[in-house]
């Protein structure tokens, strides 16, 4: 499959810096094989045509195979000094990219498949969130989301009810806020940026700053690992393996407003990698 | 038309098996009452595979959000939305299934008329052979039963039912139950030299 203007006029994720080596590395992009070429701390990227805009921002190296509207999105939170940035590893994934990110933003299926750490089948309920599309930055947000979480991070020594935010800032990238165990005035920032490299293959790059004196890096890459590997079970096992966005192809309720907004923002943008070919249009 | 998918043996009580059927996925599962269901591997929500899902009492759970549906593939209940009805339009996509003479089957399509009725055979083993039916039947002296994909057969001196389906181009999963007490591992033997000779003839 051929990536339409609207999935190429996106940035999208290469991995992170630290995992490029100096001199000649390959990656691979909606379907598309890149030449990555570091010298020092310059990048350059090249397919077929002229080199790709590089990027490297938060860690990681983020490149464009069209014109994106606007540059790489914002994450304040990466200039505050007393969070600690961790890399999790990339992870391969047999599923569409934004089977990933609806995966990210769903809260429903912590007590069934994150059991008895971000969420416990004794307390399954998800209360009414709010969802909005801010147009003026073209980002999702879901707000006012609250879970209860037997062990809901690294450093957690017993439940808590934690308090999320939900950020779509691209089809292919997302992050979520939430309260840390040890500083519930403040939001731990947890990132995941997708790399499509075909319709239904996807590498997942995990990305936390975090606010966390005591756990170990280990500790916390462990953490996310585990949860991220629980997912991906679920994600190589849904059917189809593209999203479908054709209506009935599939059964939301109000636990997934953030999916049903997701969706309708993919609709209007018109993109279609990764997505179930509609046999409703003409 | 009835097919058989699997030994009622290998779907015990509590259990979900994964069925590839022609390409199509379904999933077999018997809850506590002892009733085998086939169903569409597939979770209405979202498309979860419904055969990494677990049973309770005579329900089977999606594995993804715990969505439980009961006999007949109605979803019954939402978790994430405790006190809701939930509408009876949400439904897995049930199939006709029966057991009998130890094999499971469905008939998919509806055509199958009243469900096959077979003696009893011990069950001995579901076998996944690389060849085609047509390959496979050349090699064994088979006398047909009424019902499609289902013969008896007599194979090194050990009398089978064999049923069999198809679980995709170049492939068959048969499904043998011995007729004769006590000749279960002349059974085994035969059927594996079955396939080996037909996976040879294959290859050839």
């Amino acid at each position: 499959m051929t990536a339409e203007p609207a999935a190429l006029d996106q940035w999208y994720v290469l991995g992170a810096i630290g995992d490029f080596p100096q001199g000649q590395s390959s990656r691979r992009l909606l379907g598309t094989n890149l030449a990555v070429t570091r010298a020092g701390d310059r990048f350059t990227i090249e397919s077929n045509g002229p080199p790709a805009a590089v990027r490297t921002d938060y860690g990681h190296l983020w490149t464009t195979l069209g014109t994106p509207a606007r540059p790489v999105f914002d994450l304040p939170e990466s200039r505050e000094s007393d969070r600690r940035a961790v890399y999790c590893g990339a992870v391969t994934v047999r599923a569409s990219g934004l089977r990933l990110i609806e995966n990210f933003l769903d809260l429903a299926h912590f007590p069934y498949v994150h059991t008895d750490i971000l969420g416990t089948e004794a307390r399954p309920e998800v209360a009414k969130y709010e969802v909005e599309q801010r147009r003026d930055v073209d980002e999702l947000w879901a707000t006012k989301c609250e879970f209860f979480q037997p062990k809901a991070a690294a450093a957690s020594e017993g439940g808590q009810i934690s308090r999320y935010m939900y950020r779509v800032v691209s089809p292919f990238n997302v992050m979520l806020y939430k309260t840390p165990p040890a500083a519930p005035d403040r939001w731990d920032v947890i990132a995941l940026f997708v790399q499509p490299v075909e319709p239904d293959l996807s590498i997942a790059h995990p990305y936390m700053l975090v606010i966390d004196d005591i756990s170990t890096d280990a500790e916390l890459i462990g953490f996310q690992q585990m949860i991220f590997l629980q997912d991906k079970i679920v994600l190589e096992n849904q059917r189809p393996k593209l999203l479908p966005l054709q209506p009935g192809r599939e059964t939301p309720t109000r636990a997934d407003l953030s999916s049903v907004l997701y969706r309708r923002w993919l609709k209007e943008k018109q993109l279609r990698y990764g997505v179930e070919e509609r046999t409703d249009l003409a | 038309m009835w097919v058989p998918i699997a030994l009622g043996r290998d779907v015990p009580r509590g259990a979900t098996r994964a069925v590839l059927l022609e390409g199509e996925e379904l999933v077999v599962w018997r809850g506590e009452a002892g009733t085998v269901q086939v169903w569409e591997d597939r979770c209405p929500h979202r498309g979860m595979r419904l055969s990494f899902g677990f049973v309770r009492g005579d329900a089977l759970n999606c594995l993804y959000h715990g969505w439980e549906y009961g006999a007949g593939a109605s979803c019954r209940r939402i978790p994430a939305h405790p006190d809701l009805t939930v509408p009876p339009t949400i439904r897995a996509k049930a199939f006709a299934a029966t057991e009998t003479g130890g094999l499971i089957l469905v008939d998919r399509d509806g055509t199958g008329g009243p469900p096959p009725l077979m003696l009893a055979g011990l069950p001995v083993a579901s076998l996944a052979i690389a060849a085609d039916p047509e390959t496979l039947f050349q090699l064994v002296p088979a006398t047909p039963r009424p019902d499609p994909q289902l013969v008896e057969a007599t194979l090194d001196g050990v009398r089978f039912h064999l049923g069999w389906h198809v679980p995709g181009p170049g492939r068959i999963m048969l499904h043998a139950l011995v007729l004769d007490p006590g000749a279960e591992s002349r059974a085994l033997i035969a059927l594996h030299k079955l396939r080996s000779e037909a996976e040879a003839r294959r290859a050839a």
